[in-house]
């Protein structure tokens, strides 16, 4: 392995509908918090890696350009790195590979997202090529949904059980928004709430599913000298893993989800992980869908496949529970996705520095966090330590 | 640990429109690319794309399409937007960090399937202020030209030269798109596109799946009796207002002096073999070259006019026929590297230059009178 | 709250032309005579549907064509009953993954050929494994929606 590699700074916007700034004033928002975060200045920045997704989303390409002044990457080497929703997680391996290879000291990674301004759905439906798949691709919801009956079918989990489990991680994560300052949604809901709520695609309804949300996160990725020059408590990157699978939905099995499993296993055999649920302290997962999410706490090794809705329902990842899994709420109150995989970064590192305020679960040491993207096709992981 | 990555083997497509299926197209060019060292795809350890979702066929999330084109099922893979020389940046950080010996970079453009170049470059722009103005590529370049021929006194003659040079290279470039013999008048005669530009002095919109094969110290000397060596990588952006920027003094400057500085290059002119550079507009070449340091600011002019920079000359500078030649938008910069390669391993066929090469230069610029530039130097 | 900025409303038309190349040419000129290709992968043995030139896994080519079965077995499902850019036909409408016999992969298209509109009474028609048949359109023009849809058997 290459060199050390620290996170010593993370910025984020109040997530939401932000029309009350425009697209540059949002990146910078979270730039300037990520620069106060660390107590860096912008000359101590060797590069940047930035990445959102398609130009179609908000109507500008390589938004580098634009951007430029926004994430004082001006004089800067640059990257820009995109994976479609998993381009979070991507962004943040750019910069940990720039810093562990000794390309860079100092590298400041920035995701952003103004969905609000374009046609989201539009725009992810256009991940299909037009020949073929663009037709019966309805969007995220429909292939969400066939995903989550395959799962059911291969291990036989009944219906009632999976809608009962669904609702309690909705519930679960709409009241965890309401610690952390910068989520999108915050609203009170009870499990009859979401088991009535209109349906999007069956099963899948309005609760189960994420906000479209205008935001941007920075974070601050640093070499074992630096972070110590600079006197900082950091995080440490201690296992990265990625994964894709062929771009045709149906070449492979959604339901054992071999991205998601492999993409963990790279990051756990990294950090010498060996048992997920008892060494982790705390997990955000990439969770757009709550039926999605009890998938990939089995691909991850949280659980035994077939036995996550279970577990939910015993309280194993509440925030008091044996591994708390999106204490910030996650993905499913706030999803701005050029910058959501990135978020989930930050608020692991947020984790084990304890700086993650009302939302901290005491003690965490690890973190993993996890972005997916393309129609089910990407998995990115990244886990972080307080300790090396 | 090693600090040293080599360029084991590369592949190109030709430049030139075809109706072949772009997955189709890829998937050939990343076998060529493995199958010339024998390195299967299991074997294969990462991979990184380049491709531009709006030089994409509308089709968005590039790399979703083409990911098991490149051989990255089940394997750790990412993707740069834009720039195709960020990838090749990243393919050596991702061995330089110890994780994997082989490394795929592929850039993929299919101009065939996309809309005139500008159609897209106008995208850059912001909606509310730049983009009213239609501010493209093509009309942001005539103002730096107009800005260089009157602050330098280059001639539209020189400018022009520079089409005639490389026009004419590209006719011993068999994966050239756009190759002729023409004289600066034909240049200077042919449409004007935004004055002072004419469309023999801009380069069209071609095809391009480009492959490069990167390997650690070690894992190179198994695949290849000629590995070709990382020296040095620089890049950098400029700001955004055009408005703001002095647009004869790019951020090419501040790229090239931290190539040169990792590569240890202490006089471009001579320290550099051959240089393949990205010259979307002919007059470029001549400035681009000054903020290389291959002569003083002002001074491309007279560089070209005395001969240095033709195929034979002391600093053959694009003996492909540069992107003027050739054009996919997003490969252009891994493709200038691609040729670099080739120079330096004698493997340039008819375009070869006559003196031994042992450093090349390969640049690459996107964005308003080039924003955003990177440089990599190679070497053996 | 503060105060309302201004927004810009604007629409991008950006025109596109995508080449089929050889196999895929072949394929859907194939559903124009309603057949439906696949290719084989000589070294894993998997059938792909729509054809391909090559294997994702093994990364060989697929030359050998295979005139595949137009009935199937249904892997997953999803009622759709919003309108969105792309749609095959106007809501509802049921997409599908489904396996059509003696192939490898699942084959993305839709359910039909009965009542749709109401949700409650298709599911009690449409079941995982339930076996399926292609209907094709009347008018073919090499499309993927020369195949109408799969009905139910």
């Amino acid at each position: 392995m290459g060199r050390p590699v620290g996170i010593i700074g993370v910025g984020q916007t109040h997530h939401g509908r932000r029309r009350d700034v425009s697209y540059p004033e949002l990146v910078r928002e979270a730039v300037l918090r990520a620069f106060e975060d660390s107590g860096l200045d912008p000359s101590d920045i060797d590069g940047v890696v930035s990445g959102t997704m398609p130009s179609m989303m908000e109507g500008v390409a390589l938004t580098h350009f634009y951007f430029a002044d926004a994430m004082q990457g001006v004089g800067k080497q640059i990257m820009k790195t995109e994976t479609c929703g998993s381009t979070g997680v991507s962004i943040a391996h750019t910069a940990y590979y720039w810093v562990t290879s000794g390309m860079a000291d100092v590298v400041l990674a920035v995701g952003h997202e103004k969905m609000n301004e374009g046609d989201a759905q539009a725009t992810m439906t256009t991940v299909a090529e037009p020949f073929y798949q663009r037709y019966f691709i309805a969007g995220a919801p429909g292939v969400f949904s066939m995903q989550s009956q395959m799962w059911a079918d291969r291990y036989g989990i009944p219906e009632e059980k999976i809608r009962d489990a669904a609702a309690y991680i909705s519930v679960q994560h709409h009241n965890a928004a309401f610690d952390n300052p910068y989520a999108h949604v915050k609203i009170r809901v009870t499990p009859e709430d979401v088991k009535n709520a209109r349906v999007i695609t069956y099963p899948v309804r309005l609760l189960d599913v994420c906000p479209t949300s205008d935001g941007a996160c920075a974070v601050i990725f640093a070499s074992r000298d630096k972070v110590k020059k600079f006197g900082r408590k950091a995080a440490w990157v201690r296992g990265v893993g990625y994964r894709g699978e062929e771009y045709f939905f149906g070449d492979s099995d959604k339901g054992l989800w071999q991205s998601a499993a492999q993409s963990a296993k790279q990051a756990y055999d990294q950090a010498g992980i060996k048992n997920p649920r008892k060494e982790l302290d705390v997990a955000e997962v990439y969770n757009p869908f709550t039926f999605q999410e009890m998938l990939f706490y089995e691909c991850f090794g949280f659980c035994e496949p077939g036995g996550a809705p279970d577990l939910v329902l015993k309280g194993t990842f509440d925030r008091g529970g044996e591994l708390p899994c999106d204490p910030s709420g996650g993905v499913l109150c706030t999803n701005p996705i050029g910058a959501t995989g990135l978020i989930r970064v930050a608020e692991t590192v947020l984790q084990v520095t304890e700086k993650a305020g009302d939302r901290q679960i005491p003690g965490a040491k690890t973190g993993f966090s996890h972005a997916m993207g393309g129609v089910d096709q990407f998995n990115g992981v990244m886990i972080v330590g307080s300790r090396l | 640990m090693s600090k040293k990555v080599a360029i084991v083997s590369v592949a190109q497509s030709a430049g030139a429109e075809s109706k072949d299926n772009f997955y189709d197209q890829a998937y050939r060019v990343t076998r060529e690319c493995l199958d010339k060292v024998g390195l299967s795809r299991d074997d294969l350890g990462t991979i990184v794309s380049a491709s531009s979702d709006i030089f994409h066929g509308g089709i968005s999330c590039a790399n979703a399409y083409y990911w098991e084109t490149t051989g990255a099922f089940l394997k750790n893979a990412s993707r740069q937007d834009g720039e195709s020389l960020f990838a090749f940046m990243y393919g050596v950080m991702r061995i330089l960090s110890g994780q994997y010996d082989t490394c795929l970079v592929i850039a993929l453009c299919k101009g065939s399937e996309n809309p005139d170049n500008d159609a897209c470059t106008l995208m850059f722009g912001d909606p509310f202020y730049h983009r009213n103005l239609g501010l493209t590529e093509t009309t942001a370049a005539a103002l730096q030209m107009r800005a260089y021929m009157e602050k330098y006194g280059i001639t539209k003659e020189q400018c022009a030269q520079v089409a005639v040079k490389n026009l004419g290279n590209a006719l011993r470039n068999p994966f050239a798109h756009r190759r002729g013999k023409y004289s600066v008048e034909d240049v200077l005669g042919s449409a004007v596109t935004a004055h002072p530009l004419t469309e023999l002095q801009v380069a069209p919109k071609s095809e391009g799946f480009v492959a490069m094969l990167l390997a650690s110290e070690k894992k190179a000397r198994k695949l290849t009796a000629r590995p070709v060596w990382f020296k040095g990588y620089g890049s950098s952006l400029d700001t955004y207002f055009l408005g703001d920027r002095d647009l004869l003094k790019t951020e090419l400057r501040n790229a090239a002096v931290r190539a040169y500085k990792m590569a240890g290059i202490k006089d471009p002119k001579k320290d550099i073999g051959v240089a393949e550079i990205t010259e979307p507009y002919a007059f470029q070449e001549l400035l681009w070259c000054e903020e290389l340091g291959f002569c003083k600011p002002g001074g491309g002019g007279k560089m070209i006019e005395k001969g240095i920079t033709k195929i034979g000359g002391a600093l053959p500078v694009n003996p492909s026929g540069g992107v003027l030649a050739n054009n996919p938008y997003v490969s252009r910069g891994l493709q200038r590297l691609v040729e670099g390669y080739l120079q330096i391993r004698g493997e340039a066929g008819e375009h070869q230059v006559d003196k031994k090469v042992k450093t090349a230069l390969a640049h690459g610029t996107h964005g308003y009178a080039g924003q955003c530039h990177a440089v990599a130097i190679i070497g053996v | 709250m503060s105060k309302e900025y201004r927004t810009l409303k604007t629409e991008i038309r950006l025109p596109y032309e995508l080449s089929y190349g050889p196999v895929w040419t072949r394929f859907f000129e194939g559903l124009a005579e309603k057949k439906i290709y696949g290719t084989r992968c000589t070294k894993c043995g998997r059938v792909l549907v729509p054809a391909r030139s090559f294997c994702p896994r093994c990364f060989v080519d697929t030359d050998e064509w295979i005139e595949v079965a137009q009935t199937g077995v249904l892997t997953a499902w999803c009622y759709v009953n919003y309108r969105y850019f792309g749609m095959p036909t106007e809501p509802p409408f049921i997409s599908a993954l489904l396996r059509l016999d003696g192939t490898d992969v699942d084959f993305l298209h839709i359910i039909g050929g009965f009542d749709l509109s109401d949700f409650e009474k298709a599911r009690k028609i449409v079941k995982n494994g339930m076996k399926l048949q292609a209907v094709w359109a009347d008018e073919l023009r090499g499309h993927i929606m020369d195949i109408r849809y799969f009905k139910p058997l």
